[in-house]
């Protein structure tokens, strides 16, 4: 349970310079250990539903399944165009088969330490900590904050708006060009509303004495501690893991100013 | 931020929530293009996940507001929990920043059609930029990076450009703006 005791701000940071790392990575093999670790790491550290992790990872598969393909195909010309590999009877260039592979992998490595944060992480506190810890202005956090409180009246809204154009004779859809249409109809009730609705928080907040002023006071304390520390070890030094791995196969390849 | 009304901030971010919701809804329509069409399915549709940007410069009509709309949008699509993770946050802030460029260009005087679509593409271009860095586009063809490059631009100025205007000023006519930098035009101008 310890992912969800960390820090937000340095979760979100950790996690960014990964990914920034990741990005600089062309090799299949540090992408591919570094996705069983954190997926590892996600149900050791982490209360996560299965399914529920499986149904958000589901759709990055198929992105990283196009990443593969279409990488394989529109492939730069390889420095080593004998160097072949054969899978299922197809030869391809061993070089654009690793790269698309190490990019497919990437997505998948990404998505998984996204996923690490994304459920392990309460909203609320996030926005707290980036103010505590990131200096984000309480103006904007707490802006958010009321606007992200529109979200599950923009369901109820639109409930209303579809029930006010079936009142008036006018929800028959049965085509795909009437379906477009009927997304115009609502995109101006639905933003009109949410417009109003912000006005009349902002109005509301203001008259109950929110002035956005730097030094407020927090019910809810967020700070570092040696937990947040140890946890940015753990991750850099499973990367570090991952590329020193890498290297002994003697598959590592990274970034060095390819156009 | 001194010269913002609180007001227009939570408008922006209510702006910023639905389109983050709408930006969440076309991520599948982006994952099956990409499918069928390779990287390039993206940029097609890309100017879509730079709208919010323009309409906001162009309600509020302040420095910074294409900016921060985009960031808070992309902050709410990692709130809803979706989506790429924290990393989107920092796509969003690059997306605004080129939309911001282009409003900055004018001093943030002028917001004609032809500066919309400027900031459209200009999300186009940043955004670019960095997805040929993060996502590994160094690893395709030259010919085809050009090709994803220009359905971004042309995207992000039609569909971000020309949509946000068109409903932006559809907002204008119900009246729900007459306090904001757009509705106060759009009265002066039907006054007149």
């Amino acid at each position: 349970m310890f992912l969800h005791h960390l820090n937000p701000s340095i979760k979100a940071l950790t996690i960014g310079l990964i990914v920034i790392l990741l990005a600089l990575i062309f090799d299949p093999v540090t992408p591919f250990i570094l996705l069983l670790f954190t997926i590892s790491l996600t149900f050791i550290g982490g209360r996560v539903d299965v399914k529920k992790y499986l149904l958000y990872f589901i759709p990055f598969s198929i992105l990283a399944f196009g990443m593969l393909w279409t990488t394989i195909v529109f492939a730069d010309t390889p420095k080593n165009p004998e160097d072949i590999i054969s899978v299922l009877g197809m030869e391809y260039p061993r070089e654009s088969l690793l790269t698309a592979i190490a990019l497919s992998l990437r997505v998948l490595s990404v998505a998984s330490l996204s996923l690490l944060f994304i459920f392990t992480t309460n909203i609320v506190d996030f926005i707290l900590s980036l103010i505590q810890q990131l200096k984000l202005p309480p103006k904007i956090a707490y802006g958010v904050l009321a606007g992200y409180r529109f979200l599950p009246m923009m369901k109820d809204e639109l409930a209303v708006i579809h029930a006010a154009h079936r009142i008036r004779g006018v929800n028959q859809v049965l085509t795909l060009k009437e379906r477009l249409k009927q997304y115009k109809r609502y995109s101006i009730p639905l933003l009109a509303s949410a417009i109003r609705k912000a006005e009349r928080t902002a109005i509301a907040m203001e008259s109950k004495g929110f002035t956005g002023d730097k030094s407020r006071t927090f019910y809810r304390r967020f700070t570092i501690t040696s937990k947040d520390w140890l946890f940015i070890i753990i991750m850099l030094a499973a990367f570090t893991t991952a590329v020193y791995t890498s290297i002994k196969l003697g598959y590592f390849n990274w970034y060095n100013g390819e156009i | 931020m001194s010269n913002w009304r609180f007001k227009e901030i939570v408008v922006l971010t209510a702006l910023s929530v639905v389109f983050a919701v709408v930006y969440l809804a076309f991520l599948p329509v982006g994952k099956i293009l990409v499918g069928l069409f390779g990287p390039i399915g993206y940029d097609l549709i890309f100017g879509i996940w730079f709208i919010v940007s323009i309409i906001a410069a162009y309600i509020l009509r302040k420095p910074g507001a294409a900016f921060l709309s985009e960031t808070i949008a992309a902050m709410v699509e990692v709130l809803i929990g979706n989506a790429v993770g924290p990393m989107l946050i920092v796509s969003g802030m690059i997306q605004g920043l080129g939309a911001e460029a282009a409003f900055a260009a004018t001093r943030w005087k002028n917001y004609s059609v032809w500066v919309l679509m400027a900031a459209g593409a200009g999300s186009g271009i940043t955004s670019f930029a960095y997805g040929y860095f993060m996502s590994g586009y160094a690893a395709l063809s030259t010919g085809y990076v050009v090709a994803m490059f220009a359905a971004r631009v042309i995207s992000g100025a039609l569909i971000a450009g020309l949509l946000g205007k068109a409903l932006s000023d559809g907002l204008a006519k119900t009246g729900v703006l007459n306090s904001y930098a757009l509705g106060k035009e759009y009265r002066r101008k039907n006054a007149s």
